[in-house]
């Protein structure tokens, strides 16, 4: 009796699953859930599917790459459409885990540029690892400007943090060590480039109060004077900001970032999944609603014609912005994140 | 026979949840695709992984011992009042449960920090100038961590004292044994198996710990917990499996030398007798 239970339980706890993963006229896309999953929902998702009849079923998911890889090994693929980051979009895309994507039809009236547009991945949104500075902490008269500046000790006291992990970090340790940020990734590409980076890290470290690891800390530290600087991603800056705590963004140096969004190989959705991507990416007012929303600009032309003067000056593809800071490289840390990473954890214990 | 088919899905739920999986991990720490042991001799080799081992065991140990010294009086103190009144203080032990990890991790932030309640009022009344740096630093990570386990180790605790026959610790005094005497010759043996399961409870739970020494404690604090989900979001899955071989090997270890040590004490406690 009771294993017959157990099996009807089981077989029908089967179906459900199911139905839901296979149902018609649906698409699954693994996003980030939380705040931003709810602008998503009333930007992209709910009028996507008001036009064309196509559910969306957003999941709130993390660790991506490693999610990737579990489907691919298992052959069972849950997700249509996928947001990376860079990490993660570089790890999937040298796996080949990533489905090619068809650009005439997801863009073609041509509203994207191409460097947004990668044969298996588009870049759906930018953000950049940017320095907040606590402008009552600073010294009278004094601006901190540059990751030069975040170094001395000197002339600008108090605490600082910075997140554990050797991406951005050896990029800021060589712009603050004169290195031109377009210049950061051909110097990190050889071993005295490292080297010197780290060690220009060093002479920072024993004034760093906190290395964080969730985008939420160097929020707290800030609000609470834990820390007067920190790197931070530049949407929760503005958010603190605007919640009156006296935090200013300095661009200069900062390290922009791409979110993508990619079809998952195995997809049986890939046409849908498609058209969402192409909803999501090529129009400017729907991506102005959404970047004016969520400071995370996406890529398409004559987006800022659409987003007031003061909300586009708060964000890393401003023009006025642009310029001051690098690309993070995400092929770069895609193929040397492994080795580095296990210096930076030496390093970092020392 | 009925007994025995009762258990089955209780088997396979074991079986297919926990069993399958462990045997998985095994599999990914040993084979890529032959036979390996590179993994391990990597974790070996490696200055960086065998300190993040240690302070590992480290934490999780004096954790467990703080645990047991703080807790196991909270228990005795409950089970010796009026059987009426112990719920209520079982429940105020457990209220703390009841609320997330990840938001009791920053309310210790708030206290502990800078501008926090501990300093702001040791200003105000003027017993320091500046404010003492506990934010992020070992001894947080210990307070946090035992503020989290205390509950487990007192309920543990609690539930093998409330199986003590109390008219043994008035037939001691009879006889007339003097309180201390009374307990520790009657009471601490027959609590201490309680104890002691309490206390590997809370290591056990201890050397999976990941949130709290990442969010509280200083550059060093990291455990092998934060190292693994690390490898495994870098989709290293066969050294984050190595890693958790080693974990689970560790902790298994430290269990039964612990359980053998302790049951030879209770078999000398009942020679002795």
């Amino acid at each position: 009796m009771t294993i017959k239970t157990t099996f009807t339980a089981l077989t029908l706890g089967a179906t459900l699953a199911a139905g839901t993963a296979w149902a018609d006229g649906s698409i699954t896309y693994a996003g980030s859930g939380g705040g931003l999953g709810q602008v998503m929902k009333g930007v992209f998702d709910d009028p996507f599917t008001a036009e064309t009849g196509i559910a969306v079923n957003a999941l709130a998911t993390s660790d991506r790459a490693s999610a990737l890889k579990a489907m691919q090994v298992a052959g069972k693929v849950t997700w249509d459409v996928t947001e990376l980051n860079p990490i993660e979009y570089a790890t999937a895309s040298l796996s080949g885990w990533l489905a090619p994507l068809d650009w005439s039809t997801i863009d073609p009236s041509g509203a994207l540029p191409e460097e947004a547009k990668l044969p298996d991945a588009g870049i759906a949104a930018t953000f950049s690892t940017i320095m907040a500075v606590r402008t009552d902490e600073l010294p009278d008269g004094k601006q901190m400007t540059s990751w030069a500046n975040f170094w001395d000790v000197e002339t600008f006291p108090g605490g600082r943090a910075l997140q554990n992990q050797p991406i951005d970090n050896l990029e800021f340790a060589l712009i603050a060590d004169g290195v031109a940020p377009v210049d950061v990734y051909t110097v990190l590409a050889t071993a005295e480039g490292q080297d010197r980076a780290f060690a220009k890290l060093d002479e920072i470290k024993p004034h760093i109060t906190a290395w964080w690891t969730a985008g939420a800390q160097p929020v707290q530290m800030l609000s609470d004077g834990e820390v007067a600087y920190t790197s931070a991603w530049n949407g929760r800056i503005t958010k603190l900001a605007s919640e009156g705590v006296p935090v200013e963004i300095n661009w200069n140096g900062g390290g922009i970032k791409a979110s993508y969004v990619a079809i998952v190989k195995g997809s049986e959705n890939v046409e849908t999944g498609q058209q969402f991507i192409s909803y999501m990416m090529t129009n400017p007012e729907r991506a102005a609603q959404f970047a004016s929303m969520v400071p995370y600009p996406g890529m398409v032309k004559g987006l800022y014609d659409h987003i007031p003067a003061e909300k586009g000056a708060m964000m890393p593809t401003h023009p006025d912005n642009v310029g001051k800071q690098f690309v993070t490289d995400a092929v770069f840390w895609g193929k040397n994140l492994g080795p580095l990473k296990e210096r930076w954890e030496d390093w970092i214990l020392e | 026979m009925t007994k025995r088919l009762t258990l089955l899905p209780g088997i396979a739920l074991i079986g297919m949840l926990f069993l399958i999986p462990v045997g998985i991990v095994f599999q990914q720490g040993l084979f890529d695709p032959v036979f390996t042991t590179e993994h391990f001799v990597r974790f070996a080799t490696r200055g960086a992984y065998m300190r993040i081992f240690w302070s590992t065991l480290q934490i999780s140990t004096v954790v467990a011992l703080v645990c047991l010294l703080v807790g196991y009086p909270i228990a005795y103190f409950i089970v010796r009042q009026p059987p009426a009144r112990r719920p209520f203080l079982m429940f105020l032990v457990l209220v703390p449960m009841w609320m997330s990890i990840l938001a009791r991790t920053y309310s210790w932030m708030v206290v502990l920090g800078k501008e926090g309640i501990i300093n702001q009022s040791l200003i105000w009344l003027g017993l320091i100038d500046e404010p003492i740096k506990m934010l992020f630093t070992t001894g947080a990570v210990y307070v946090a961590m035992v503020q989290i386990m205390l509950p487990i180790l007192i309920v543990t605790c609690f539930s093998s004292m409330t199986e003590i026959d109390q008219s043994l610790l008035r037939a001691a005094r009879i006889m007339g044994a003097s309180p201390r005497k009374a307990f520790r010759e009657v009471f601490l043996p027959l609590s201490a198996e309680g104890a002691i399961t309490g206390t590997l409870i809370v290591f056990i739970l201890s050397m999976g710990f990941f949130i709290v020494p990442a969010l509280l404690g200083g550059r060093r604090d990291a455990m092998l917990a934060n190292v693994i989900s690390g490898q495994v979001s870098q989709t290293n899955w066969g050294f984050a499996a190595a890693i958790s071989i080693v974990l689970l090997g560790a902790t298994l270890l430290v269990l039964v030398l612990v359980r053998g040590a302790s049951a030879k004490l209770v078999h000398h406690q009942e020679e002795a007798h």
